[in-house]
């Protein structure tokens, strides 16, 4: 089955390798969504609200653009 | 299967609805083509057909929850029930107008009745495959 790839493209998982290897599921946790959100955001098969982006540049302490970028 | 449980219940709900209502409609075929056109000569095959699919609901679910450790549902799953409940509805409101004509124009009940019957299983099974593939695809 193809996938969608949603024109929001973001670095969360390079950011999780560099906050100590940090898991999809703890970065679930941190920002209130299940771990099969986290994966999807990350596969970009869904672009997530402006509070859960925010919520999860905030766990890394970084801007929603350092996170997020636009390449549709 | 990478699934949290709202896709795990999906998947319960669209396979105990083919399973279930499927065999019903089988019964009712058979039983339509055998000239059984009173209405009330269905409902027990259609009682036990509907305790039968709580049943496999209930145990389906409780599989799901087993084997999802806890998930809640997230914006993400309201998201995709929104609009795969929004894309589907449509069925139903077909087999509505459907039977209203069918009525008008003096169908056997019969005939309207699983009409109905149809448009809702045809709209669920629509919704919670859209569910699926919203899940696998993304959203």
């Amino acid at each position: 089955m193809g996938k969608t790839k949603l024109p929001i493209d973001n670095s969360i998982r390079t950011l999780r390798a560099q906050h100590g290897e940090m898991t999809q599921q703890a970065l679930a946790d941190a920002i209130g969504v299940t771990r099969q959100t986290v994966i999807a955001i990350e596969a970009r098969k869904y672009s997530p609200s402006l509070e859960v982006a925010f919520r999860i540049a905030r766990v890394f302490d970084e801007s929603l653009e350092a996170v997020f970028l636009y390449t549709g | 299967m990478n699934a949290g449980f709202e896709e795990k219940s999906a998947w319960v709900q669209f396979g105990a609805l083919v399973l279930v209502l499927g065999s019903y409609f089988l019964a009712a075929t058979k039983m339509y083509s055998a000239g059984g056109n009173d209405i009330r000569a269905y409902v027990p095959v259609f009682s036990i057909s509907v305790v039968l699919l709580v049943v496999t609901l209930i145990a389906g679910n409780i599989v799901a929850v087993a084997t999802s450790k806890g998930d809640q549902s997230d914006e993400r799953d309201r998201m995709i029930a929104w609009r795969s409940e929004y894309l589907s509805s449509w069925v139903l409101g077909v087999g509505i107008i459907g039977a209203i004509c069918a009525m008008v124009f003096g169908i056997n009940n019969v005939l309207v009745a699983h009409g109905l019957l149809a448009s809702l299983l045809l709209s669920t099974l629509l919704c919670m495959g859209l569910r699926i593939l919203f899940y696998r695809r993304g959203v």
